[in-house]
């Protein structure tokens, strides 16, 4: 469903991704685990428009037709199916909940459609209904997580991108963050995650890519990279 | 020693300008020579601003207000003290019976704008980026007010006219020379360093150990004062100054000087400074004869538009352009990188 | 100093503040979306006050549908500022952008000299709007009721439009996180385009009823209200809607009853008052009354 191919992305001087190669297939999850100042954002922040890459191509393909979305800008690729969920949640602080689902749906004309989709994000995360009407930035760093995620939804994104949705939580609601990402992925999602968090991500994943300074060093199933010698010592604290 | 050529490089230069000075007051007309007094005052101011704005990165509207002031304190200490009870009742005696001569005046008047520049620097300097800006256009109409409504010091909106017209070519170019070269001494040293650190980082500077209230202060009186002496040298060019003298559509003039000249080059916002006060007074009978005041102002500020999207660290940014090679057989200097704030960032 | 004489200054303090408050959410609507000060802001006002002159003396269009040429000119003057001043300078320096809009009020200004002189029009108020009306115990001139009506209408639109529309919900996430907000799919230079649209429109506006109140009007006559209404969006909080509203009436009513209550000799302080506030707001208020702190200021 998406590909990139060979993308190199230069920010403030510095080469931050240097032709990295990834792919994700439909119905999967693919997860891009690796340290601080890898990359891992960037590829997200290039995938979804906010940034542009200097070189190489960012294929995505919908209803049969491939486009290539390096060249788009961002509004148009929410369009196009990709909804980006942006490292440290940023919700709309000075909007209600309410307001901040709203406005994840604001590409949406298909107005019951969109109350229903609602509804179901509701029963996702039921603490969303309750705190319906206050603003968002009243909300704990998991309720915020919930609704960024919610969010995100609401635009019904053929690809989502995910960037580090276990920061700053406690294991208990990581938990119930990574379970919902099952169940949304059983719902047919397409999910492309960065996590720090290797462990919990090479678990969930189908598969995983392995980013060191802007390059691919490892790629393969969750499970395969979950045994990998240099995986295990340097991300998941194995010795 | 590197520094040597240079000084000599400068004082060979500052000779030549004499003799150009002392031909041109012997051979041209009233009229010429007040243009060349005009320019060379705009290059004083241009290159003071230049400290605050260029090195400090304050960007400080304030040229005017403190321009008035020295103005009016020169004018204070050079008028006649017959005449000053008369006109300005509500001074105190020793101000209405005392007398400078000129150059005691001029830096009178320089210090009491440094006074207030400090006084008021304290607290307005602790504000940021365009807030600071709106802060120092607010003082311009402040100090305007002030003089208006204070008439019993200042004589009020009329302002006080028939000074004495103790500006002449050679005061202007003293003037030009000392602030030239203090200007150029303190770019060159370690408080100079400090100023462009600020500029560029100021996290970065506080964390090394870096002053930064005092030196932003230093920088803000230091432009004040050579604005005050400024000030006061175009009072008595003109023998008049009332409290719109200096207003602040001439800040913005002075700002487009530092912005083209590039924020940080003393040669490029004399260089400026010269040539748009040229300008300015070439379009002049343009503008007459074509019943379209202001023109010169449209076209200066479109040129500004232009500069600041084509060229935004102006045209000469921090560099010093070659030309004392060669005078003095001096090595160029090299164009230092110079970053600057981004707005946002992706 | 009798009570007639103080509440006669409290309504010319409504009136002026009415004026600062439109101008003033202008200032803020702007400065949320870009985080840049227009300082061509003010001569959008001195454009709506000509506008308003041209239409109901010139064209001889009546005074109801003037205001909304009035309204569409400004529009469609602060978009032209916006792609002319402010769209190629995004993603510079701040002060980069500042000297840009500067440079646009120059611009306008002179122009407005060039082709019209500096010297005041008058500005003449339709027979009906001259009229004194009786409210309590005093009397106020039609034209003034409608001025703070206007306002107040205005403003009213304006907040049901940004708390209920989908637009308006769109304009509030663009002004709080703008990448964020293009991740929604929201068009940001459309949106920044409204909000100079809407923020000229409201500063026309108030053009218009400076000239109504004052009977004249000139090419640099909005330059002070401008700035002045800026003081205003400071009081409130910069890029605060509601903090422009407020601190517009504050200031109006501020400067009147200092200008009222003060012995004569004070009045000529007024604007000395004025840009004194603005710095002691600056200092130990930064945020304003009802703003909130997005970027450092002090």
């Amino acid at each position: 469903m998406l590909w990139l191919e060979d993308v190199h992305v230069r920010r403030g001087g510095t080469h931050a991704l240097q032709g990295i190669d990834v792919e994700v297939r439909r119905g999967e999850i693919v997860a891009l685990i690796g340290a601080n100042g890898a990359g891992k954002t960037t590829t997200l922040s290039t995938i979804s428009g906010l940034l542009r890459p200097q070189r190489g191509r960012i294929h995505f393909e919908i209803e049969g037709r491939r486009i290539d979305i390096g060249r788009i800008r961002a509004e148009r690729i929410v369009a196009a199916g990709i909804s980006h969920c942006p490292e440290g949640r940023q919700i709309f602080g000075n909007l209600s909940v309410q307001e901040n689902l709203q406005i994840g749906a604001y590409l949406r004309h298909d107005r019951e459609a969109v109350g229903n989709d609602l509804r179901s994000i509701h029963a996702l995360f039921p603490i969303l209904r309750e705190r319906a009407n206050l603003p968002g930035n009243r909300l704990s760093g998991g309720e915020q997580m919930m609704l960024a995620i919610g969010r995100a939804l609401m635009s019904r994104p053929k690809l989502l991108l995910l960037d580090e949705p276990s920061l700053g939580l406690a294991p208990r609601l990581v938990e119930q963050i990574f379970d919902i990402l099952q169940r949304i992925r059983g719902d047919g999602m397409t999910v492309l995650l960065v996590e720090q968090n290797a462990a919990m991500a090479l678990d969930l994943a189908d598969r995983a890519y392995v980013l060191e300074t802007g390059a691919i060093k490892l790629s393969g199933t969750g499970k395969a990279l979950a045994q990998n010698a240099d995986v295990r010592r340097a991300y998941l604290g194995v010795a | 020693m590197a520094r040597r050529p240079n000084l000599l490089a400068f004082l060979a230069a500052a000779s030549l300008g004499a003799v150009l000075v002392f031909g041109a007051t012997a051979t041209l007309d009233d009229y010429v020579l007040s243009i060349i007094q005009f320019v060379g005052i705009n290059v004083i101011l241009a290159v003071s601003l230049n400290i605050t704005n260029g090195f400090t990165g304050l960007f400080s509207l304030g040229h005017p207000a403190f321009m008035t002031i020295g103005g009016y304190v020169t004018a204070i200490m050079s008028l006649d003290p017959k005449r000053k009870p008369f006109l300005l009742p509500d001074l105190p005696e020793w101000l209405a019976a005392s007398h400078l001569s000129f150059l005691p005046a001029l830096v009178t008047g320089g210090m009491v704008a440094t006074l207030v520049a400090v006084v008021v620097g304290f607290p307005v300097l602790r504000l940021r980026g365009h807030y600071l800006a709106v802060a120092t256009l607010g003082l311009i109409f402040i100090v305007q007010g002030l003089a208006i409504n204070l008439d019993g010091y200042t004589r009020g909106a009329l302002g006080l006219n028939g000074l004495p017209e103790l500006t002449s070519l050679w005061w202007v170019y003293g003037w030009m020379l000392l602030t030239l070269y203090v200007c150029w001494k303190l770019k060159h040293s370690s408080l100079g360093r400090t100023m462009l650190a600020i500029r560029e980082n100021e996290l970065a500077a506080a964390c090394l150990g870096v002053r930064i209230t005092r030196t932003r202060i230093l920088s803000f009186a230091l432009g004040a004062f050579f604005a005050g002496v400024a000030g006061g040298l175009w009072a008595h060019l003109v023998t008049l100054i009332t409290p719109s003298s200096f207003s602040f559509l001439f800040a913005f003039q002075l700002v487009v000087m530092v912005v083209l000249g590039g924020t940080g080059s003393i040669t490029g916002a004399a260089l400026a400074g010269a040539l748009l006060t040229i300008a300015t007074e070439a379009l002049h009978p343009v503008e007459e004869a074509m019943g379209l005041f202001g023109a010169s102002q449209v076209l200066l500020a479109v040129a500004v538009l232009l500069v600041l999207v084509f060229r935004p660290k102006g045209l000469f940014g921090m560099a010093e352009p070659d030309l004392l090679a060669w005078v003095g057989k001096s090595p160029g200097r090299e164009p230092t990188p110079a970053g600057s704030k981004r707005q946002r960032e992706v | 100093m009798t009570a007639s004489y103080i509440l006669e200054q409290i309504v010319n303090g409504i009136i002026l503040g009415s004026m600062y408050a439109l101008i003033a959410i202008g200032f803020s609507l702007i400065y949320g979306i870009v985080r840049l000060i227009n300082f061509a802001h003010g001569d959008i006002v001195t454009i709506g006050s000509f506008a308003m002159l041209a239409s109901a003396v010139a064209l001889k269009i009546p005074f109801p549908l003037a205001i909304l040429v009035v309204l569409v000119t400004g529009a469609a003057t602060g978009m032209m500022i916006e792609r002319i001043a402010f769209r190629p300078m995004r993603g510079a320096p701040q002060v980069t952008g500042f000297i840009a809009s500067l440079a646009v009020a120059i611009v306008m200004e002179n122009i407005g000299i060039m082709t019209l002189t500096a010297q005041p029009r008058s500005f003449i108020v339709p027979a009906y709007l001259s009229k004194f009306i009786a409210i309590g115990p005093l009397s106020v001139r039609a034209i003034d009721l409608a001025i703070v009506v206007l306002a107040v209408l205005l403003m009213a639109a304006l907040a049901l439009f940004v708390r209920f529309t989908r637009t308006g919900m769109a304009m509030r996430a663009t002004a709080e996180n703008y990448n964020v907000a293009r991740l929604m799919g929201i068009n940001i230079d459309r949106m920044i385009l409204l909000a100079f649209a809407i923020g000229s429109a409201l500063a026309a506006a108030a053009g218009l009823m400076w000239g109504s109140k004052y009977s004249q009007i000139s090419p640099l006559m909005g330059l002070i209200p401008g700035l002045k209404a800026f003081v205003a969006a400071v009081i409130g909080g910069v890029g605060s809607i509601s903090g422009a509203m407020l601190g517009g009436y504050v200031l109006g009513l501020a400067e009147v009853l200092l200008v009222g209550l003060l012995p004569p000799e004070y009045s000529g302080y007024r604007n000395v008052f004025v840009f004194a506030v603005l710095i002691i707001i600056l200092l130990v208020m930064p945020n304003g009354l009802l703003g909130h702190s997005t970027e450092e200021r002090a």
